[in-house]
């Protein structure tokens, strides 16, 4: 590929994640109801959870757990339902073969919603993190922000790119797309220890649970938040903790790329990318 | 008078179809399952997780033995006002954007409502055999195994619980289900929304004692609180003597006052959701909702 060609190629890919990161982050302008549902709704069930932990007499802490279980939660869901199960809303509502039909490669639209997700689903947790703080009084004291912008990060790229792998994926799914979805919440939020210090978890069952666990970059990101925000012991060492989140990152941009050029294609030859209200 | 029957059987049929027949029965089954189990299950962690927090601090008892099974059993039981409740809503949006067949649906001789009971009453089979299936995997915890006992259970205050919070829940369904047809597809929110409020306000999963005063207030007018108060006590029994679940306002109510303050509120609910349907189906007539796609 030619010199002119590859720039070409790049700025195609920037201007269609651009292009597909203006209207979700246009929405949070355009429709406040969002305010609402995406705070105020998710305090709902920190609340309920915290105040378990307070009728338990459990340590303060446990409360910030929950808040940052939350906060984390509202990426999961946007990873689910606005990554993963998004190509099956966009084949319903005819965008699908719009973006299949334009030279705009179909990685820079997943990177587009992804970055676009991202900002949203940013200020709804800030919100939820901040509310829970006025409301519960948990003191989040960081022994490092750097630490902490650290794993966060890396976990954001790990968990996006697994919502890119997510949506190629859910290119194949018609119907069973919205049951998968459901199905990735509750057993995901347990294995994550989503509410309750992971090691938890191992203590109960067998510690490789937690292990197997790790896989999925949000155990590791809130356990690595949690040991820096509360100084609390994790599941293993906070350095660990971020190389393996790395190692996620890559491995899951990479197989996002290879799986959309295979189901793509596959999706193309079974007639599926245009099927609709299945 | 065969004719509502006939539509609440097609319309059932119909729900069991659409939420079954996307897998076959086995992967059906586990998707049944799981996400119950681990919901409470996940209960069961927070549980364990205090607990050991406590015993490292060298104060074992902090953590009252009793609140597993409460908040294990009181979650199962919650299960069946979440599904029934998101259910009933989720027809109107997935029948109106996704299968734009709600429109054909309101021309047709069936009856509006009843169409919507049928749904519901799909998905409570399924909320059903969740909550069922919840409360025997709990029964592998030691901790539940010895207050879940098959002769602890009341049987006759089970099935008077679960009659009245049958007319409960097809009330909440009716009023979710109304507000949203005169919503856009966001109305999903609403019931998710409602459904937190409701476990939070109802003491789901912790005594309603823990609220604050004007929030225990607010829990005591829900008929949930009141039904799940009933439910668990029908499974688990009254709470020990002396243990902070005792303290709840409603440990001290015999099981006809619980009935009767289910059957109040759930009789205040039914009018109430029967009036909100008449002027929501009115209104979204009137304004073209019954057939708009919005896409958002």
């Amino acid at each position: 590929m030619t010199q002119n060609a590859m720039r070409s190629q790049l700025t195609l890919f920037f201007q269609a994640a651009i292009a597909r990161t203006y209207p979700r982050v246009a929405w949070m302008f355009r429709n406040r109801t969002w305010l609402l549902q995406e705070t105020l709704l998710p305090m709902l069930s920190v609340a309920s959870f915290a105040y378990v932990y307070e009728a338990m007499n459990a340590p303060k802490a446990y409360v910030g757990y929950v808040i940052l279980g939350a906060a984390m939660t509202t990426f999961w869901m946007n990873v689910l339902w606005s990554m993963g199960a998004h190509l099956y809303w966009e084949r319903d509502s005819g965008n699908l073969e719009l973006y299949i039909m334009s030279p705009s490669p179909m990685m820079g639209i997943l990177a587009g919603m992804a970055m676009g997700g991202m900002t949203t689903t940013v200020v709804r947790a800030m919100a939820i993190v901040f509310t829970g703080m006025v409301v519960f009084d948990v003191p989040f004291h960081p022994s490092s922000w750097w630490l902490l912008g650290l794993v966060f990060s890396l976990t954001m790229v790990a968990l996006y790119g697994l919502g890119m792998m997510f949506a190629s994926v859910f290119l194949l799914f018609g119907r069973e797309a919205w049951h998968t979805v459901n199905l990735l919440q509750e057993p995901v939020y347990l294995m994550t220890g989503m509410n309750f210090p992971i090691k938890a978890l191992g203590t109960m069952t067998h510690m490789a649970i937690p292990a197997v666990a790790m896989l999925i970059p949000l155990t590791a990101g809130m356990d690595g938040m949690r040991q820096v925000l509360f100084n609390s012991p994790g599941f293993v060492d906070v350095w660990t903790e971020i190389a393996l989140l790395a190692v996620l990152s890559v491995v899951f941009l990479f197989f996002a790329s290879r799986t959309l050029a295979v189901l793509e294609r596959k999706a193309r030859n079974d007639g599926k990318l245009t099927v609709k209200w299945q | 008078m065969i004719e509502p029957f006939r539509t609440l059987g097609w319309s059932t049929w119909l729900g069991w179809q659409i939420e079954s027949n996307w897998a076959d029965l086995r992967l059906f089954i586990l998707y049944l399952v799981v996400k119950p189990v681990c919901g409470s299950l996940m209960l069961v962690c927070m549980f364990f997780a205090a607990k050991y927090a406590a015993d490292a601090g060298g104060v074992s008892g902090r953590v009252p033995a009793e609140f597993l099974p409460y908040i294990y059993v009181s979650n199962a039981c919650y299960g069946l006002v979440g599904t029934v409740m998101f259910g009933m809503s989720y027809v109107v949006i997935s029948d109106r954007e996704s299968y734009r067949m709600l429109k054909y649906i309101f021309i047709s001789p069936a009856q509006f409502q009843v169409y919507f009971i049928g749904r519901g009453l799909a998905r409570a089979m399924e909320g059903f055999v969740g909550g069922v299936i919840t409360i025997l995997v709990g029964l592998l915890i030691p901790n539940i195994r010895d207050t879940v006992q098959l002769g602890n259970i009341d049987g006759v205050w089970l099935l008077v619980f679960l009659g009245i919070g049958a007319v409960m829940l097809w009330s909440c369904g009716m009023l979710l289900a109304s507000a949203v047809l005169n919503m856009s597809r966001n109305g999903m929110f609403l019931s998710e929304g409602i459904a937190g409020l409701v476990y939070f306000l109802s003491g789901v999963v912790f005594p309603i004692t823990v609220l604050p005063s004007w929030l225990q207030v607010i829990g005591l007018s829900l008929p949930t609180t009141y039904w799940l108060e009933g439910m668990r006590r029908a499974i688990t029994g009254i709470p020990p003597e002396g243990s902070p679940l005792a303290a709840s306002p409603l440990a001290k109510w015999s099981n006809p006052e619980l009935a009767a303050a289910l059957t109040v509120t759930t009789v205040v609910l039914v009018v109430v959701s029967q009036l909100f349907y008449r002027y929501s189906v009115n209104k979204a007539w009137r304004n073209g909702k019954i057939e708009e796609t919005t896409g958002v």
